[in-house]
């Protein structure tokens, strides 16, 4: 618990409206959109908003004067705990910082506040006819800050890349609250080590990012989507593979399996042949339809040299629209079928991705849990759902032993724990099967420096 | 028994929000956390706290309550929602629970549920909020509860000028059979604030049928709202007595039709009323969905530029989106505002209990109303209406009506 005169200083710095220390307000920031468990409440002692850096900076060299546990959080959309104030302390929200600084016309990038939310970057570039490619599925609610935190990904990151491609520069406030600023709008920059990707995807640990440098793209003029459906998963990936060595770089490729496909059809009341095996819905995009009705005819010679049996082509907005509910009613869809769904999020090579789909096949049968499987298979990152009833305590158990094999699964075949998510709290047991002793030791020296009394987000990456 | 029928609430509270996985969709749609943005205010907050009582995590202390109070049932995060988590029939069923708990709904929901509940005291004050007077109410809304009316005839007097374009438009046959037995459904609010646009939509009706007027009971939503399901049980069941003759109920209070056809889900359980009670629901229609389906023209178009704000109740809550812009296009040069499906704060009594956050909701809606140059503002729903009105008196720039006055 946090003393009197330590929230009175919170007060001045701040403001009083934004510090609250009140039971439920404290409830609220307990929680992220992982399935850490929301009782008992991870409670912060309380929930400081700063509006400035300069007011980051204040918190932080209090904090770290008092040792208090200081957790940054933006829109609590994270999935693996990375927001949760698992040590009690300071939750940072940030969501007040929503500034666009700067936007720089003829280096095509802008400056923005952490607190921005990636939906308002997104069309703050669209309106100028720039894109900002980073596309989370949480992309409508999340902040920038939160997505450069977990370095989030997205189905466009098989064209486009993730946050990381995207940022080209920080403004960070250290564990004692020097301000520091890494990278910059210079395209090479090789002066010191590379602090902007060592902050990015550094789930909080490291530092406090208050702002953020992005560059953006040109916006693609054109878009369409097209619908494949095979009955085996091979070929389904063969036909991705081969697209991408043929130069044919879709802007999304998803892939669903059976168990996604029977439930969406269950959801949305449609009849789908049972035989199908995979699914995949492709964007393509370009900047005129010649070039764009190229793209369609190219996969579509791709996915009949392996047996699809479906090709649907987009003839319009509504249609492309249709297409892609489907793929939106997925989370929903299969989240209807049991009362509790274990989402992961592992990545692999590309060319193991009907390998390691096999492999989850055969762990599904052997805990006789379903596990609906879709994922980004341009990219090799896959989100196996376990659907079952954690309120069953054998069947909580058999949970538990999936998910760990799962896991092992990924690291056999090449992979890692985690494409988008980040580690946080709920994969931080897998870290040292992933990292080895030596790679964890490495992480924990680089903490050990910046934040020497161990106060920033506190518990999280390793145990 | 009252023990079993509380944890029963909060299960059935828990059965809700447990499908909720905290992923933040409904944040950005929440008019609520537009105003005040901390988590507890926000649709995923509240389902959570919702969560942690009925799993023991937090106890059933007032500042519970005041969170659940601080919903305005609008469903825009229910729409929004990846897994359709009904926050609204969350809330009711918490604020119920707590009623229950400390032996009844709060002094002003109980003086106000009772006076719904009572036929005459609801004549008595109607169209001149004799009844906000008796239950203090008026005191608790520094805003005002009783708009300025804005009448058809004054409306007709200013926009029917050499510009409308042509007489009353000729009555199409209906699409419903001739035989088709049609009753209105008067609600409290506009009984109690608007006699002079329900006298119109019995006057709409009246060109397309005979419709039967019912000395009907409150619809129960107040009741329903504020954790007095026992008297919502027992308005309900008057009301499907009521109308067991006829064929077809249209009201033109968003919040009345769609209560009414929602009405059957609480009574599913009881083997006694459960098919008359959807026999009755699914007989309800809101006013312009009735109008649409009979094939009804509007009796004159007027060179009026009016918008819509879409009460939560009548879209979200009944899908009826199409049928009022088609109805009104007819009727006047009409023009979409933006974010017309936004509520608007009033939300039964949440605009007196919380006047000022429900005044910056409000002056979001009169800035989008603005943005269209509409002289005119209509809705289809009594608490909007009154909401409507306090933002044209504050802008000064146009008027606000109910539909059935410029139809």
């Amino acid at each position: 618990m946090l003393n009197k005169e330590i929230k009175e200083k919170l007060r001045a710095i701040v403001g009083t409206e934004h510090v609250l220390d009140a039971n439920l307000d404290r409830f609220g920031y307990s929680y992220d959109s992982s399935f850490v468990p929301l009782l008992p409440a991870n409670k912060p002692d309380v929930v400081v908003r700063p509006r400035t850096t300069a007011e980051v900076a204040a918190v932080m060299a209090l904090a770290n004067e008092h040792s208090i546990p200081v957790t940054p959080r933006g829109a609590a959309s994270g999935r693996t705990g990375g927001s949760i104030p698992l040590a009690g302390g300071i939750s940072l929200a940030l969501d007040r910082m929503t500034s666009i600084v700067e936007f720089d016309e003829k280096n095509m990038m802008v400056t923005v506040e952490a607190g921005v939310r990636t939906i308002d970057l997104y069309n703050f570039g669209a309106e100028r006819g720039l894109f900002y490619p980073p596309d989370p599925a949480s992309w409508k609610f999340s902040t920038i800050g939160g997505n450069i935190a977990e370095n989030a990904g997205g189905m466009r990151a098989v064209k486009y890349g993730v946050t990381t491609n995207y940022v080209m520069g920080l403004e960070v406030v250290l564990a004692d609250g020097t301000v520091i600023h890494t990278g910059g709008k210079a395209i090479k920059n090789v002066t010191g080590y590379d602090l902007t990707s060592l902050f990015t995807g550094s789930e909080g640990t490291l530092g406090v990012i208050t702002k953020a440098i992005l560059r953006l793209i040109p916006m693609p003029k054109l878009r369409n989507t097209l619908q494949l459906m095979f009955p085996s998963l091979d070929d389904a990936c063969n036909t991705i593979h081969k697209m991408l060595q043929s130069g044919v770089i879709p802007a999304a490729a998803e892939l669903m399996d059976k168990t996604c496909i029977q439930a969406v059809a269950r959801h949305r009341k449609m009849d789908i042949d049972p035989a199908i095996e995979a699914c995949v819905v492709i964007e393509i995009d370009a900047d005129d339809t010649e070039a764009l009705a190229k793209q369609s005819k190219q996969i579509e010679e791709i996915a009949k040299s392996f047996y699809v049996v479906e090709v649907r082509i987009a003839a319009s907005p509504q249609e492309a629209e249709d297409i892609w509910a489907i793929r939106r009613g997925l989370s929903s869809a299969v989240g209807a079928m049991a009362p509790n769904r274990l989402g992961e999020d592992i990545s692999v090579p590309r060319d193991a991705f009907p390998e390691i789909v096999r492999r989850i096949r055969g762990i599904s049968e052997k805990y006789r849990l379903p596990i609906a499987v879709y994922g980004h298979a341009g990219d090799g990152n896959i989100h196996p759902s376990v659907l079952c009833d954690l309120s069953n305590e054998e069947e909580a158990a058999r949970v538990h032993q999936a998910v760990d094999e799962i896991f092992a699964a990924a690291l056999a075949v090449g992979g890692t724990l985690s494409g988008e998510h980040g580690i946080g709290i709920t994969k931080r047991d897998y870290i040292v099967s992933a990292l080895g002793e030596g790679g964890v030791r490495t992480l924990k020296a680089i903490k050990q420096a910046l934040d020497p009394k161990g106060i920033l987000n506190p518990g999280k990456i390793w145990n | 028994m009252k023990s079993t029928g509380k944890r029963d609430r909060l299960q059935d509270v828990h059965d809700i929000v447990s499908q909720c996985d905290r992923c933040g969709t409904c944040l950005p749609v929440c008019p609520l956390f537009g105003v005040k943005d901390v988590e507890a205010a926000s649709a995923r907050g509240k389902n959570n706290i919702a969560r942690a009582l009925a799993q023991g995590g937090l106890d059933a202390t007032p500042d519970v309550l005041a969170a659940v109070n601080f919903c305005l049932l609008c469903r825009a995060c229910v729409d929004t929602c990846p897994s359709k988590v009904k926050t609204d029939e969350a809330m009711m069923a918490v604020r119920q629970y707590f009623a229950d708990a400390t032996g009844g709904a709060g002094i002003k929901y109980k003086a106000l549920g009772s006076v719904l509940k009572n036929r005459t005291m609801v004549k008595l004050a109607s169209g001149a909020l004799k009844v906000m007077k008796r239950v203090g109410i008026n005191r608790l809304a520094p805003y005002g509860m009783a708009p300025s009316e804005f009448t058809r005839e004054e409306y007709l007097a200013r926009f029917a000028g050499p510009a409308a374009l042509g007489a009353a438009a000729p009555a199409s046959p209906a699409t419903l059979s001739d035989n088709t037995k049609v009753a209105y459904f008067y609600g409290c609010g506009m009984k109690m604030m608007f006699p002079e646009a329900a006298k119109q939509t019995v006057a709409i009706l009246s060109t397309l049928t005979e419709p039967k007027l019912v000395d009907n009971v409150c619809c129960g939503l107040p009741h329903l709202a504020h954790g007095q399901k026992e008297d919502f049980l027992a308005l309900a069941k008057e009301n499907i007595r009521l109308y067991a003759e006829a064929d077809v109920v249209v009201s033109e209070c968003a919040s009345c039709s769609s209560m009414l056809k929602h009405t059957a889900q609480y009574l599913a359980g009881d083997p006694e009323w459960a098919d008359r009670a959807n026999a009755f629901s699914r007989k309800v229609m809101g006013f312009t969905e009735y109008l649409v389906k009979a094939g009804y023209k509007p009796r004159q178009k007027v060179d009026a530029t009016i918008t819509f704000h879409e009460p939560c109740h009548l879209g979200r809550g009944q899908g009826i989106k199409k049928q009022p812009r088609e109805l009104l296009q007819a009727a006047s040069n009409y023009v979409e505002m933006p974010g017309a499906d936004t509520c608007c704060g009033g939300a039964g009594t949440f605009h007196m209990d919380y006047p000022e956050i429900a005044g910056v909701v409000l002056d979001k809606k009169r800035q989008n109303i603005e943005k269209t140059g509409a002289a005119i503002v209509v809705t289809e729903c009594p608490v909007c209406l009154v909401q409507m009105a306090k933002a044209a008196e504050k802008s000064g720039k146009f008027r606000a009506m109910h539909i059935s006055q410029v139809l």
